[in-house]
């Protein structure tokens, strides 16, 4: 059987299906690519088709409302009278008008008719012209102007239209042609401003139509909805991005958030509940921050140039340092450009944030720029001054050097340079003097306002129950559950040891022996002064009070009654002064030595020369209490406890020196000094990581030791971001040292300050926008003038918390305003000034007096220099002049008032104006004394509002004006009436009953009054009190006045009478 | 044994072509040892037949009858290897439209990554320098590898094996080729599956915990003999290498000489290409025995002197 050969594989076999398939594949992989180009890695594509229609769908629904509600105020009465009188208007100008338009029309046809042949013929004189100025030739020249007068005689024939459609032929030379044609313009533009005139009234009438249709919307119009539906349809589909070059700035968010920049505001809602598509939830916010300038990321961080995915765009990839902030975090993106700012408008959370680190005392360990800067500006300028020092005896050198090279000098002219060189430096040699004045008094200053988180631990042998200190040291929080003092991991002994170091190195002196106080009116007297702005009674629900300063529980368990008293009498008042320069507190062995009397303070904080801290290192200021208070306060305070101070176990390890020495390491390992003063550790570095820039930190170099498997798969809560990182950490800073073996001294040693959630969120915000800045030094919020003067001042309103006590924004809430009493209507009359306009209403020159000694004198301190007749008082801070300045400028800044402050004059008053503005104050509809306090102490009880004679120092005359018209526009809620005067023919007049002196005048009855103010005298306010009378009568027992905590219970009946016989 | 960890690694887009590697690797040497196969017991066939050899051309198998013993490059191989470029493009295609460039943040001055890892294609190299002077790692290896393959075809004296597969006519030759391939592909799964953070040694499943603290104490190899002294180190290193490379190259003389064939492909060697062969095939043991040394004995250095370290 003949075998037929098999066909050769190589040349036979068909390729065909092995072809077929991979062009097939090949053919479906470019229609994949050809997709990924145009649609998969442009996702924002999709978003913006699916945004247009959306965005049309709800144009259209708020077209058919806003017509709706259009329609209805085009039919209201008003509407249409307005459209009534411009619709007459327009029509009785109308037969005139249509008079004016035929003649145009007419002018416009002989325009038409004349136009060409007028160019082409100027164009060819024009042109000759030219030629004839350029011709060198003299004789060429002539003969050319020749030719052209020539020219300007002929004569062109032209069918000109005239009214009536008739025509009528024309005949001109080159001159008639033009003043033809000029003719027309002028008629033209004659005729178009007599139709204008003609027309004014009717388009006034139309405009006011339209303008109370504006008025009366509200929302949008329809024709700028239409518009924006115009535009919708109009809008192509592309990327959209900002650009910002100088600051490096790309950003395309809003190719995919499309609707975010819509001048209307869009809600999920309103998009078919499509969070994408919603506007900025805060234009406000965007009118600061120009997106064509800030762009996005800036604030939320995430990747801008990304626009491919969802993911990647918002930076969520651990190899991007930036990604987006999380909506709990948001307030995060503010902090990079505004970190010199305390408080940060629209970022509430951020400003918590600011406000924790330093309150919380977390810049004792961790340094920040911008917190803690007394002691760095301390130490600055002490090098200033020796430097300053260097100079001058360098220049002192100089001078003797340059008046001897004079003496030997050639010329006279040589010699002059150089006596003039020795005199000028001379001059500046004395101004380096001057210089050197001024940093001296400034470190004096900077340490007043040196502050520290907590109390001095050098007195704790006067001020503390010795048995009383290892139990609060190793469980603050079991004595406290509100106190600032963090737990500390210690190990066991640790305690023992601390303790016994601080009893060792405490010193060694007691507080004055105070004769006990009476607890009944101490409790008053505590509730009442204003003690509990800061300071709170109780836990929990029943706390009352602020929580600025440490809870009072049960501090009778603690303290020792005679330093309370001195504590409360004056807690600025240390047992030694400190010396930097010796760094150790000075006894009086050393005053001895020296041979001074052992006595320091504001007025002696200076010891051989060298600079003193005199003032214990607290914010809490002195109340001005007689000692006798301080002593009520005091008995009141020290029955406060849970068990008696004695029934804590002995602790005589305390004596013990070895634990001592063992105590100071620990101490330093701990990093107590941080927050507290301590014998030894004044000069103490911070033992934190700083963390100025720890938001941009690498996620890398976050230890999350253990847990870091868990934080990379995304488990057990955690996460691998810093966010996640700094949320463990403060609710357990020891959290990454579990399972871990440490030796001691190796630990994590950062306390457990047992905060809350929201305050852990805070501070987690603050830490992730706390970055090295990403953009250029003009994009950084570092402002100049008032702006900077608002910046500086948030940081002292913060410190001292003159928010427990004072509201500085509308819609802040102070500690006092939260007590029972304060809540009645009546109490409210009795909480400290609100301080909205403070700027406006007093003289910088004055508040500056005012802050350094708010009782206003020498002598009577025990008092409020202001509004004597109030229960709380404003307290001495004993701010340094470095932060009154600061203070005032921010009140002026925050009112918008010019600095330096220049008073108005205010004119004199006439004996005839006096005459009547004394009617006006005496007037019984408005008796402004009865309210007002006239410094007779029995009035002045019942007083709600401060002293007159006050006014001239203290106010400015333009805020009183507006003051007097109307208290409730600049303070809601005073009790000062507002409506007293009324405004007439631009004037304003009194509204009650007008007294009669004031029947002819024709002037400013508000004016007349400011005049007065600030012309009285005190003989001037005694003679008032006179006229007044009977109408200072107290008014009737429902007033505030018998809500007053400290009123006296006998409403005198013989008010009158003493009133009078105080004169 | 954390399946997470492993899949991290291998899905990283880096490492798509190592991982590809593993596969591709292991078939193509096997469809290449199927073809030599098959040759080879065409070329049995061959010699036993004196009167097949007539018919048949020498080196294609298997052939038939009528079948042209040659045939044209267009469009036989061209057609094929149109096919192999459109199937190549897809896959290319499909790889580059599936997975993107994985680029990483902007590089920051202040922090190094830990490790900084070469691409695939040079992470053999870098795994080299785990065990080498960097000069040697990165320099006199790299030199002598170029070296070395454009050397083959002057110390191959071999006439046959050339344009068909074969084992049998060439078995030194791929397994000195295949050792070699396959130590590089080695060094290569060490850098990109083994090395974690810190450049430490993770097993596979084993969580990359860049904290880990891991007991590295590296000595070398005069140490151990206690010899401290520079000339000491010197000459004792160099004399051990001495012996190494005596002792391997005798060993490789052996293998070139282990039966007939190799003795009479051996006689056709000049004394010049012995030694290049030799002394390159001996410097290539010299990667696994560090490798082998490093791990099994902590020894890192053999031969100390003030200016290099083998």
């Amino acid at each position: 059987m003949p075998e037929l050969p098999s066909p050769d594989p190589v040349q036979h076999r068909s390729l065909a299906g092995w072809y077929m398939i991979a062009a097939l594949l090949l053919l479906t992989v470019f229609a994949w690519a050809l997709f990924d180009e145009v649609i998969g890695l442009r996702p924002w594509k999709s978003y913006q088709a699916r945004f247009k229609v959306e965005y049309a769908k709800y144009l259209r629904k708020q077209i058919t409302q806003q017509r709706a509600q259009q329609q209805k105020i085009e039919n209201s009465p008003e509407y249409l009278a307005l459209a009534q009188k411009a619709a007459a208007l327009k029509k009785q100008a109308q037969p005139e008008i249509e008079k004016i338009n035929s003649q145009i029309a007419v002018l416009n046809a002989q325009f038409d008719a004349i136009l060409h042949i007028h160019t082409t013929r100027q164009q060819y004189v024009a042109s000759n012209i030219y030629i004839v100025e350029y011709t060198k030739s003299a004789k060429r020249k002539k003969e050319l102007l020749t030719k052209l007068a020539r020219y300007e005689k002929q004569i062109s024939t032209i069918r000109m239209p005239e009214a009536g459609g008739k025509t009528r032929l024309v005949h001109y030379n080159y001159r008639q042609l033009m003043d033809a044609f000029n003719q027309n313009s002028d008629q033209k533009s004659a005729l178009y401003e007599k139709e204008g005139n003609l027309m004014a009234p009717a388009s006034d009438a139309e405009k006011k139509a339209k303008a109370y249709l504006a008025d009366h919307l509200t929302g949008p119009n329809v024709t700028a909805l239409q518009g924006l539906l115009a535009g919708n349809r109009r809008m192509s589909i592309r990327i959209r991005q900002f650009y910002n070059g100088k600051a490096g700035i790309v950003d395309r968010c809003e190719s995919c958030h499309i609707g975010i920049l819509q001048p209307i505001k869009l809600t999920k809602a309103d998009m078919g509940g499509n969070l994408l598509f919603i506007s900025h939830p805060d234009m406000e916010l965007l009118k600061i921050h120009d997106p064509v300038i800030f762009g996005c990321s800036p604030c939320h961080a995430g990747n801008g140039m990304y626009a491919e995915s969802v993911k990647a765009a918002h930076g969520f990839r651990e190899d991007w340092t930036w990604p987006l902030f999380s909506k709990s975090d948001l307030d995060a993106g503010c902090q990079e450009c505004h970190a010199k700012d305390m408080v940060v408008d629209h970022a509430p959370v951020l400003n918590e944030g600011k406000f924790l680190f330093e309150w919380r005392g977390c810049e004792g360990c961790h340094a920040h720029a911008g917190y803690d800067q007394s002691p760095g500006e301390i130490r600055t300028t002490q090098r200033e001054i020796t430097s300053l020092e260097k100079q001058r005896n360098q220049d002192a050198l100089d001078v003797q050097r340059s008046n001897h090279l004079g003496d030997i000098a050639a010329t006279n002219a040589e010699a002059q340079a150089d006596y003039l060189h020795a005199q000028s430096l001379q001059v500046s040699m004395s101004k380096i003097s001057m210089r050197i004045d001024h940093d001296t008094q400034d470190v004096h200053w900077l340490m007043m306002d040196e502050k520290m988180v907590g109390p001095d631990l050098k007195e704790i042998r006067a001020e503390l129950n010795k048995r009383w200190i290892p139990v609060w040291l190793h469980n603050p929080h079991a004595f406290d559950p509100t106190t600032r003092m963090p737990n500390f991991p210690f190990r066991p002994g640790d305690v023992k040891a601390i303790s016994a170091f601080l009893w060792r190195d405490a010193i060694h002196m007691q507080a004055p022996q105070q004769p006990p106080g009476d607890p009944v009116k101490g409790k008053q007297l505590f509730r009442t002064r204003g003690c509990m702005a800061c300071h709170a009674v109780g836990y929990g629900k029943n706390a009352a009070g602020g929580w600025f300063g440490p809870n009072l529980t049960r501090v009778g368990e603690k303290m020792n009654y005679d330093y309370l008293v001195r504590w409360i009498h004056n807690p600025r008042q240390r047992l030694e002064p400190y010396c930097p320069a010796l760094g150790r507190d000075l006894t009086p062995a050393d005053y001895q030595k020296a041979g001074l009397p052992f006595v320091f303070g504001l007025h002696h904080d200076t010891f051989e020369g060298h600079a003193l801290q005199v003032e214990q290192e607290t914010v809490m200021p002195n109340l001005r209490l007689t000692l006798k208070s301080a002593q009520d306060i005091a008995s009141y305070l020290i029955t406060l406890k849970e068990k008696d101070p004695s029934s804590y176990s002995p602790a005589p390890y305390m004596s013990d020196p070895k634990l001592a020495a063992k105590g100071k390491k620990l101490l330093q390992f701990y990093g107590c000094s941080g927050c507290h003063e301590i014998a030894g550790f004044e000069n103490a570095q911070k033992i934190g990581t700083e963390l100025t820039a720890e938001g941009s930190k690498p996620l890398e170099l976050f230890a999350f030791s253990r847990f870091l498997e868990d934080a990379e798969r995304g488990r057990d809560g955690w996460a691998f971001t810093r966010a996640s990182w700094f949320e463990h950490k403060l609710k357990d800073p020891e959290i990454f040292d579990q399972g871990m073996i440490r030796t001691a001294g190796e630990q994590l040693h950062m306390p457990n300050f047992h905060l809350k959630p929201e305050e852990i969120n805070a501070l987690t915000t603050f830490l992730l926008g706390s970055q090295t800045p990403r953009f250029p030094k003009n994009m950084m919020y570092d402002p100049s003038g008032p702006a900077k003067d608002i910046q500086q001042g948030w940081w002292i309103i913060k410190k001292y918390n003159c928010e427990g006590c004072h509201q500085f924004t509308l819609g802040q809430s102070t500690a006092l305003m939260t007590l029972p009493w304060f809540q009645t209507p009546n109490g409210k009359g009795d909480l400290p000034p609100r301080l909205l306009t403070e700027g406006a209403r007093v003289n910088p020159n004055w508040l500056a007096n005012f802050l350094a000694n708010p009782a206003l004198s020498d002598t009577d301190v025990h008092r409020d220099g202001v509004r004597t007749y109030l229960p709380v008082r404003m307290p001495t801070f004993y701010l340094s002049p470095i932060e009154i300045r600061k203070l005032v400028r921010f009140f002026e800044a925050m009112s918008h008032q010019p600095m330096p402050y220049i008073p108005r004059p205010v004119k004199p008053l006439t004996p005839d104006q006096l005459a009547m503005a004394r009617a006006l104050f005496v007037s019984p509809a408005a008796p402004c004394l009865k309210c007002h306090a006239i410094g007779v102490p029995a009035h002045d009880k019942f007083a709600t509002a401060p002293n007159f004679l006050l006014a001239r120092k203290r106010l400015k005359p333009d805020w009183v004006r507006h003051w007097i018209m109307n208290p409730a526009l600049i303070d809601p809620g005073t009790a000062m009436p507002s409506g007293l005067f009324k405004e007439q023919d631009g004037l304003e007049v009194f509204s009650g009953p007008v007294p009669p002196a004031l029947a002819h005048y024709k002037g400013d009855e508000v004016n007349l009054i400011v005049r007065y103010l600030f012309e009285l005298t005190p003989e001037e306010q005694q003679r008032l009190i006179q006229m007044s009378g009977k109408m200072l009568m107290p008014a009737p027992a429902t007033t505030s006045q018998l809500e007053r905590p400290q009123s006296p219970d006998a409403r005198s009946a013989a008010y009158v009478g003493t009133l009078v016989a105080s004169h | 044994m954390s399946w997470w960890q492993v899949w991290q690694i291998v899905s990283t887009p880096d490492n798509t072509p190592v991982v590809a590697l593993l596969f591709l690797m292991p078939f193509f040497v096997w469809l290449g040892l199927r073809q030599a196969r098959a040759n080879d017991r065409l070329i049995g066939q061959l010699e036993a037949d004196p009167e097949m050899r007539r018919t048949h051309h020498r080196k294609t198998q298997p052939l038939e009858p009528g079948w042209a013993k040659e045939v044209h490059v267009w469009p036989f191989l061209l057609r094929m290897e149109f096919l192999a470029a459109i199937i190549v493009t897809i896959i290319l295609m499909v790889w580059a439209l599936s997975l993107n460039a994985p680029l990483e943040a902007l590089a920051n001055p202040h922090v190094t990554p830990n490790p900084e890892k070469a691409p695939w294609y040079f992470m053999a190299l870098q795994e080299m320098l785990y065990y080498f002077d960097p000069w040697f790692a990165g320099v006199v290896v790299p030199t002598l590898i170029i070296i070395g393959l454009m050397a083959i075809p002057f110390i191959d004296t071999n006439p046959l094996g050339r344009g068909y597969y074969t084992w049998k006519q060439r078995k030194f030759a791929i397994s000195a080729f295949l050792f070699g391939l396959f130590l590089w592909m080695l060094l290569m799964c060490f850098g990109v599956f083994i090395r974690g953070p810190g450049y430490m040694w993770f097993w596979p499943g084993q969580f990359w915990d860049p904290a880990r603290v891991v007991f590295t104490v590296n000595r070398n190899l005069p140490d151990l003999f206690h010899i401290t002294s520079a000339w000491g180190k010197g000459i004792f290193g160099a004399a051990v290498l001495g012996i190494y490379y005596a002792v391997v190259g005798y060993g490789f003389f052996r293998l070139m000489t282990w039966n007939e064939f190799n003795r009479k492909i051996f006689r056709r060697m000049s004394l010049l290409q012995i030694f290049v062969m030799d002394f390159l095939l001996t410097t290539m043991m010299l990667v696994p025995v560090k490798v082998i040394i490093m791990h099994a004995f902590r020894i890192k250095y053999i031969w100390m002197t003030p200016w290099f370290n083998i």
